[in-house]
């Protein structure tokens, strides 16, 4: 059975390489109409706040052994008390980025452009692909494989009996969908590539995160945090230094 | 932050260029890049580069990276015209540019236009009101124009949204500095201490701060600072070694008569009297007598 199948080499001239080389064009052409389309958003006052908040507070837990208990403590009760505390959201106004997304159009908005430059030219893409170039066998992997991987290359093709080293046209619009990045990464910069596993994870993974749950979170840790002034040992450290110094 | 590497690479192309060894874009791209003021050395170097169409194209889209830097050095070396020329050329690239009207308002503040300037920052504001730069050029507009309150407003303004910016706290701690509000500065401090906890400056400028205010339970807290910045120096720190001299002589002089826990403070004291002696023994021994009147003054008082 695994005699060779001889490829046509207009296959090869006609299929393979026209395949690559419009995944090529179409990934660098939407990396162009994407920038076309992207909003300069301007971030949130509030938003920033927040994270300033966040880091902030973060930085008086990580360093809270090096100043005074009574600044410590000042600064304790100005985060975390229960009126108007900075990491004190009050409840109810805990918004879920859900309604948020409703009560912002632009945010929608950019939701959606961000989705169409993914999904309408993938969609295009795949049925130009479905139409022209079903069934064909395109390539040969030089190594043999094992059946688990047919399903992987050899989409399109049901047929059970051909060796799985062959490649059918519409896997390798796969393997170039998913495999191009490094090479978008070269053309375009590095930043820029066009990355559509990263984007498919993000869609999948709810929409960013929510900062209120962000600010209760970092309120807690601060509230648990006990303050051991560091200082005093310095004394100590420093006397030792002083010695090493004169002798 | 400057790393050593860094700063011994800067110097290094620094002198190459000076010395007409080529690599001056090289040398720009790092000043650039490491945030340091030479606006002498970008002025001359730069100009020279824009003033030659042959490197200048070279540089591709560089080039205007290139013009606002230079524009920026040259507002700094008050060369008013070689900033004109080069805002003009940029604003002619891109018309419509927040950043090109950010120059040119650096512009007039450069000449002492302040109205114009301010009213030029209020107007980018307006576009993007979280512009870090603007809010910053603000202060020191009101700084350049001896307006200290003003500058405060303004910083404690931006501070409120741009709370964990830790330089801004230091310069807000400064200004009140000069102005001899140093609860305020220590409040300052302590925040420019927890963002960076093992920079021995901020330990000591802190330390200095509660020395000043004085009172007992502060100096001791001053003399622990002294002496954290003692320990993160590795007793390089002359300022911090008189200042543990200083706390403990003050501290001495407040609790005359009960004198309980002096014991083991007296240790580091002396401790740090010697290690000043021998520094200026090493580096500067026609000093020594000064200094031995001076500690010992200091000891007597107590």
């Amino acid at each position: 059975m695994a005699e060779d199948l001889v490829l046509d080499t207009a296959i090869r001239d006609w299929v393979l390489i026209p395949l690559s080389v419009v995944m090529v064009l179409i990934g660098v052409l939407r990396y162009f109409v994407s920038k076309l389309m992207r909003s300069s958003q301007t971030p949130d006052a509030k938003i920033v706040r927040e994270g300033q908040v966040m880091l902030r507070a973060r930085n008086l837990r990580a360093g809270a052994n090096f100043i005074p208990s009574k600044a410590f403590r000042a600064r304790k009760i100005y985060y975390c008390n229960e009126e108007n505390g900075l990491l004190f959201v009050p409840k109810g106004q805990a918004q879920n980025p859900q309604a948020q997304m409703f009560s912002d159009p632009n945010m929608a908005m950019d939701m959606m452009k961000k989705n169409l430059s993914m999904i309408i030219p993938q969609t295009l893409t795949f049925a130009w692909v479905n139409f022209f170039f079903s069934g064909f066998v395109a390539a040969k992997i030089p190594f043999p494989l094992t059946q688990r991987f047919r399903s992987m290359l050899q989409n399109g093709i049901d047929l059970s009996t051909v060796d799985v080293s062959y490649v059918s046209s519409r896997s390798w619009y796969f393997l170039n969908l998913f495999g191009l990045r490094g090479l978008f990464s070269l053309i375009l910069g590095e930043e820029n590539a066009v990355d559509d596993t990263q984007r498919m994870m993000q869609m999948g993974g709810g929409f960013g995160f929510d900062p209120s749950k962000g600010l209760s979170v970092e309120k807690d840790n601060l509230d648990i945090t006990q303050h051991d002034w560091a200082l005093p040992n310095f004394e100590q450290r420093a006397e030792d230094v002083l010695k090493k110094v004169i002798s | 932050m400057v790393t050593k590497t860094e700063e011994s690479q800067l110097k290094n192309l620094e002198i190459q260029v000076d010395n007409g060894g080529g690599g001056a874009w090289e040398f720009l791209s790092l000043v650039r890049k490491l945030k340091v003021r030479r606006s002498d050395k970008v002025l001359k170097h730069g100009l020279s580069i824009l003033n030659d169409p042959k490197q200048r194209s070279t540089l591709g889209s560089e080039e205007w990276t290139l013009y606002e830097q230079v524009a920026v050095a040259a507002m700094d070396c008050q060369s008013l015209d070689v900033a004109q020329d080069c805002t003009k050329a940029l604003r002619k690239r891109f018309p419509e540019s927040k950043r090109v009207g950010r120059l040119e308002a650096m512009l007039l503040e450069a000449k002492g236009s302040w109205d114009m300037a301010e009213k030029a920052y209020t107007s980018l504001l307006e576009d993007n009101p979280l512009d870090q730069i603007i809010h910053k050029r603000r202060v020191a507009m009101a700084k350049a124009q001896g307006n200290i309150s003003g500058a405060i407003e303004w910083l404690n303004k931006y501070l409120e949204i741009f709370m964990a910016d830790h330089d801004a706290w230091r310069e807000l701690a400064e200004i009140y500095l000069s102005l001899q509000m140093y609860k305020q500065a220590a409040f300052c401090y302590e925040e420019v201490i927890l963002a960076q906890p093992t920079v021995p400056l901020y330990h000591l400028a802190y330390a200095d701060v509660l020395y000043t205010l004085g009172g007992l339970e502060n100096l001791q807290t001053a003399k622990k600072y002294y002496a954290s910045t003692i320990d993160l120096t590795g007793g390089k720190n002359t300022r911090a070694l008189f200042g543990v001299c200083l706390c403990t002589s003050a501290i001495a002089q407040l609790t005359k008569g009960k004198n309980k826990e002096d014991k083991e403070g007296s240790q580091l004291h002396s401790l740090a009297a010697k290690a000043l002696e021998k520094d200026y023994k090493q580096r500067a021994p026609d000093k020594l007598p000064q200094l031995t009147t001076a500690l010992k003054s200091l000891t007597l008082s107590s």
